[in-house]
């Protein structure tokens, strides 16, 4: 059976709705339950988290996570929903440790929060980057000047005074 | 006696780690308690940069990934893209498509073989590497114009045709190459001093490679047979006899194994290629939306459409890179640009499970295990 569907029987009020990404089968996740969800389909066997993808649709964001079964073969895409003030979500560190590099990125650059992540700070931006690139209202008119400081840390600034030598 | 850790600082520039990237370990004497991976300095908003671009103008972009290896780049986004297009492609370039990714991979592991054993110390791997690359490469060149960013395979076929002489030349190759890897493995694979870095260095149970996002030849060195050319067959792999090569030894040795007979799989594979290569177009048009650019259309916009609007949706796309797992994920609106692009990068997901796999060992040994990962910076920062 599609393992979509098996979720929506095993938990048929955390699931909003069912469908396809694609071809491969879909399940919109209601965002409180996403951890038992995705508990249960790491026993399903969706032992390989390919990629979690934040996603901004202007009045609200989503979060996909695209699973893969090496046992069965197969493939689950779980999908959430959330509101686009303060958007945050469980992490799913715990379960696939490959989430949290992922979850960093989506924070990083989305700026979903992932509540229970024990290392959530910015990964390819340095820390003190002003707004979320992948945001659609990034204001991109704003000049950022990185360089590192003396303890190897990023320093930003908007005027580029870190950029002189003192 | 009283002893203190240690925080040094590798990176991030350093030669042995591939680019610009800076491990901050934190040392207990000799032995790494603690690694902590910086990144994010060869960051360049590709990602963002795709959602100002039309489908085709962010095909060079993808060249910039991972720029050992940019077919492989240029395929995964292209069959994104066709996927959501429903664009055809013809059986020719199909082909040819496959010959480019095979003759990349074994590109790419030439590189990544000279670039680890330089880490290690013996610096004649990579003087051979690059010989054979650089073979390579030429024929990259006579196929495209360029050496190492592509831009050649496009949504609906490659850019042009094979040119004359080419397949004669890669025979060439094909045939210096098998016996290459065979003086590789006289000169690598028996040292006794490589063993003793190698052998048992880096080890990682294959649960936790698993867990933690480990893909491609890196995961196949932990005895999982997962090779997504045959676990979710594309293009024209499923007519094409090749097996996922696989080693179960769980260590820095065995995921250097795996390459070594990946290049000797994608040279059968090739072979086959150029055997049962037909004839026919090496571009067709989509099917979707096909807008003409403003002004007179020139030569090229008559073989391809360069503007065009696939239908609402998403798709995951992703095929087995020279690094591990590729994937484009792309949202359409309908419009000519993509809504957001992401990419799933091997390098970037390799790299995860770097602090776990070398706690307790050496720096020497974070090299060597580092190595083996196979990780190319301009694929981990985008």
């Amino acid at each position: 059976m599609n393992p979509a569907e098996e979720i929506k029987q095993l938990f048929p009020d955390s699931v909003l709705s069912t469908g396809l990404q694609m071809n491969k089968p879909l399940a919109i996740i209601k965002k409180e339950e996403l951890l038992k969800v995705a508990q249960k389909a790491k026993e399903m066997g969706f032992d390989h988290l390919s990629v979690i993808t934040g996603i901004d649709y202007g009045s609200r964001f989503e979060v996909v996570y695209n699973f893969f079964s090496y046992i069965k073969k197969q493939n689950l895409v779980l999908k959430v929903v959330l509101g686009h003030e303060n958007p945050e979500v469980d992490s799913l560190e715990s379960l696939w440790k490959g989430a949290d590099w992922l979850e960093r990125e989506t924070y990083d650059l989305v700026g979903i929060k992932f509540s229970g992540h024990p290392n959530l700070k910015r990964i390819l931006l340095p820390e003190g980057w002003i707004g979320h690139p992948l945001r659609k209202d990034y204001d991109m008119s704003i000049d950022q000047f990185v360089t590192i400081g003396e303890d190897g840390e990023d320093v930003v600034s908007t005027d580029g005074s870190n950029l002189l030598r003192k | 006696m009283k002893t203190d850790e240690l925080i040094i600082n590798m990176g991030p520039v350093h030669p042995s780690t591939h680019g610009v990237l800076r491990f901050k370990l934190t040392m207990d004497g000799e032995i790494i308690k603690k690694c902590e991976v910086v990144m994010g300095y060869l960051h360049r908003g590709t990602e963002k940069l795709g959602e100002m671009k039309t489908y085709l103008q962010f095909v060079p972009y993808t060249d910039r990934l991972d720029y050992i290896s940019a077919f492989p780049n240029n395929y995964a986004y292209v069959k994104a893209v066709e996927e959501i297009a429903g664009i055809e492609v013809p059986l020719r370039a199909e082909y040819i498509r496959v010959l480019t990714l095979e003759l990349n991979r074994i590109v790419n592991h030439l590189v990544m073989l000279g670039s680890l054993l330089l880490d290690l110390g013996a610096s004649t791997m990579i003087m051979y590497g690059f010989r054979e690359r650089e073979n390579a490469l030429q024929l990259f060149e006579m196929l495209c114009g360029a050496r190492m960013t592509f831009n050649y395979i496009r949504p609906g076929g490659v850019r042009e045709d094979m040119p004359e002489g080419f397949i004669p030349k890669l025979n060439e190759f094909i045939k210096d190459m098998e016996k290459r890897i065979d003086d590789y493995e006289q000169l690598i694979s028996g040292n006794e001093i490589f063993l003793g870095r190698m052998k048992g260095i880096g080890v990682m149970s294959a649960q936790d490679a698993i867990n933690y996002g480990m893909t491609g030849p890196s995961l196949r060195g932990h005895g999982v047979n997962y090779d997504i050319r045959k676990i979710e067959p594309y293009s024209v792999y499923p007519d094409i006899d090749f097996k996922a090569c696989m080693h179960d030894g769980c260590d820095s040795f065995a995921r250097y194994m795996v390459r070594i007979d990946e290049m000797r799989e994608s040279l059968h594979i090739l072979r086959q290629v150029v055997d049962a290569m037909p004839e026919g177009k090496a571009i067709t048009y989509a099917k979707y939306g096909i807008a003409p650019i403003t002004g007179a259309p020139t030569a090229a916009s008559t073989y391809f459409p360069r503007i065009f609007a696939p239908p609402p949706g998403e798709v995951y796309s992703r095929i087995e890179a020279p690094k591990g797992e590729l994937g484009f994920y792309i949202v359409s609106d309908g419009t000519i640009k993509p809504y957001r692009i992401k990419i799933r990068s091997p390098s970037f997901c390799n790299l995860t499970a770097i602090p776990k796999m070398v706690e307790g060992l050496m720096i020497p040994d974070l090299i060597a295990a580092f190595g083996t990962i196979d990780v190319v910076l301009g694929d981990v920062d985008r």
